[in-house]
């Protein structure tokens, strides 16, 4: 259930090793959170606090990065951005080097190369850079794909090895699933499985009742806008504690993104472009000539406690697995994530109890 | 009955809950959670905020229209001259001109540095700002941040985040006996136990960000928190018992015997 990047990830992962999938989704595939994504893959500027479990699922997953993007372009035939291009986490404050070395000290004993870059060895490295800019901390590791071209090469690749997709089904709803699996959609057909696999993002909470369990999944919506930049002009991925900045292979620099409490609501809003262009100015001056020529927005699946829905369903004895609630980080869990579930159907792993899917559930 | 209120820096206050606005995982969480924790007062780091236009920031659009009163912090600073700065920043933006003043010098435990946490708040107090600084739980500097013109003293029940709930009750106590300001325990609490028994020892409020925020659910926690601290506060007016060493029963037959 999903064609976003998480249910084409499973999908993709699932039909390699053997089974045979479906990909049922309600719209087109990619339509929400995966097209909008800016794609970015940085463990370490998502996760300033400390290695907590999410943190060491982002980790594997960028680990895991490199061999899965060569897997979908070569089954897909189709390429797709992948730069790694390092990522810059930029303070204004004297006062955020204490936080950034922090930050610094923690994810260096996690595989990050990390250093806090000041004054002139910074603006070498991001020469369009305010000057005002105090400080940044520079992970290398951190790296982006263009998620547009990522999620239609899955979903190629997909198609390639036999997953069957059906868009456009309106409304699905989950008809059984304590002794088989039964997906009926709004048309009137009806798909049988084995198993299921819940990547609905930010309308998994809609199961709430048909698995009778909670599912605290609530939909942020991101506005994300775009510059046309002939000349790359911003080297890596600026992150600051506002949103972040980066420039795509396509001549484009995207710019993101608002955390919107609007519901299902997607539309775009003047002020939350505004909103993004004031401090887009501070960042990078050039910008405050610039129009951006493209807006667009997209629902986030944010949890209650911020980790994912990952793993089994007890009460179904694992004939339902969800993978949902990834919120800012699906395109780079899309890895990590179709391994875990792959690999919990397969009968080789449990998912970790951090995740659990019915962990709300009293 | 006479309603149970506080006051700081001649502005009443009903709720005894400072909730700070990081670390919830998302925008609609912290939204649920602010709104049960029941909170008049806010706290946020300046550094993270977007000073230029704080009604479009990322975090502070999330509350805008309700009527907060903000209390930012220098947090991240680590001199008195840069806590001073900060503050002058945050006030020029018109955000508020309550100020916790936050001073650490080392970031693995990001204790506060007494002596300029102390120089800091003379100095913003003269400013005319309404200053509440975050300090260790020592009762002479607690007393000394007083004297120096201090709206209200935070000393820490232990270090930001742990969540160890209060290491040293003995001190908290004996602040709060010799204080004329409103103390509020900030930092280091973690569950409703160590909230209630903050409450229990007579301080005025307290300030949490952590607990409510990593809990795994942040609103029914900021709930819970919310009632700790009326219980406890009820606890504290109401007069514990003191502790005995032998039973004594509490279904008292004497009374009953007819004589």
């Amino acid at each position: 259930m999903g064609g976003g990047v998480v249910g084409l990830s499973c999908a993709f992962e699932l039909q390699k090793r053997g089974h045979q999938v479906t990909v049922l989704e309600i719209g087109r595939c990619g339509g929400q959170a995966s097209g909008a994504a800016a794609g970015m893959l940085a463990p370490y500027s998502e996760n300033v606090e400390g290695p907590d479990d999410f943190f060491h699922l982002c980790k594997e997953s960028l680990r895991l990065y490199p061999a899965w993007r060569n897997e979908v372009r070569r089954i897909s035939g189709r390429a797709f951005e992948y730069t790694e291009s390092g990522s810059l986490y930029i303070a204004y404050h004297e006062a955020d080097r204490l936080a950034l070395e922090g930050r610094r000290l923690w994810q260096n004993e996690h595989a990050s190369s990390g250093i806090v870059l000041e004054g002139d060895a910074l603006f070498r490295q991001e020469p369009m850079l305010s000057r005002d800019v105090k400080a940044a901390l520079y992970t290398p590791e951190e790296s982006h794909v263009y998620a547009p071209d990522y999620v239609l090469a899955l979903e190629h690749a997909c198609r390639l090895i036999g997953v069957q997709i059906f868009e456009q089904l309106g409304k699905v709803t989950v008809a059984e699933w304590r002794n088989d699996i039964v997906v009926a959609s709004q048309d009137g057909q009806s798909f049988t499985g084995d198993r299921l696999v819940v990547c609905n993002g930010a309308w998994a909470q809609e199961l709430e009742e048909a698995f009778d369990i909670r599912i605290p999944v609530y939909p942020i919506r991101g506005q994300i806008c775009a510059y046309e930049a002939e000349v790359k002009p911003v080297q890596h991925m600026v992150f600051c504690n506002q949103g972040y900045l980066v420039a795509k292979e396509n001549g484009t620099l995207v710019c993101g993104a608002s955390e919107d409490v609007a519901g299902f609501d997607t539309s775009v809003t003047e002020r939350g472009i505004e909103r993004l262009r004031k401090w887009n100015k501070q960042a990078f001056p050039f910008l405050a000539e610039q129009e951006p020529f493209h807006r667009w927005a997209g629902l986030r699946p944010s949890t209650q406690d911020g980790f994912p829905l990952l793993g089994p369903l007890k009460q179904s004895a694992g004939r339902v697995v969800m993978a949902a609630g990834h919120y800012r980080n699906g395109i780079l869990l899309s890895p990590v994530t179709a391994q875990v579930v792959a690999d919990y159907i397969d009968g080789g792993g449990s998912p970790l109890s951090a995740f659990a899917p019915e962990r709300f559930t009293h | 009955m006479k309603k149970d209120v506080w006051h700081i820096g001649g502005h009443e206050l009903t709720s005894r809950f400072f909730i700070g606005t990081g670390l919830f995982p998302s925008p609609y969480v912290q939204k649920e959670a602010i709104r049960e924790s029941g909170a008049e007062v806010l706290t946020f780091a300046i550094r993270r905020i977007n000073l230029a236009s704080t009604e479009d920031d990322s975090i502070l659009q999330h509350v805008e229209g309700e009527s907060f009163q903000y209390l930012p912090n220098t947090s991240g600073a680590s001199t008195a001259e840069e806590a001073v700065r900060i503050a002058r920043l945050a006030r020029a933006s018109g955000l508020s001109d309550w100020i916790k003043v936050e001073i650490s010098a080392n970031e693995r435990t990001l204790l506060p540095d007494p002596l300029e946490t102390l120089k800091a708040t003379e100095i913003l107090v003269k400013e005319g700002f309404t200053v509440l600084p975050y300090t260790s739980d020592d009762p002479i500097l607690c007393k000394r941040l007083e004297e120096a013109g201090a709206a209200a003293v935070m000393p820490g029940a232990a270090p930001i985040g742990t969540g160890l709930g209060i290491l040293n009750p003995y001190n908290i106590s004996l602040i709060v006996e010799e204080a004329k300001v409103p103390i509020i325990v900030d930092a280091g609490l973690g569950s409703v136990s160590d909230v209630a028994q903050a409450m229990e020892l007579g301080v005025s409020g307290v300030l949490m960000n952590t607990p409510v925020a990593k809990a795994k659910d942040p609103v029914g926690m900021a709930r819970a928190m919310r009632l700790a601290i009326e219980a406890g506060r009820l606890s504290y007016l109401s007069g514990r018992i003191s502790k005995k060493r032998y039973a004594s029963a509490s279904s008292g037959h004497e009374q009953f015997i007819v004589k």
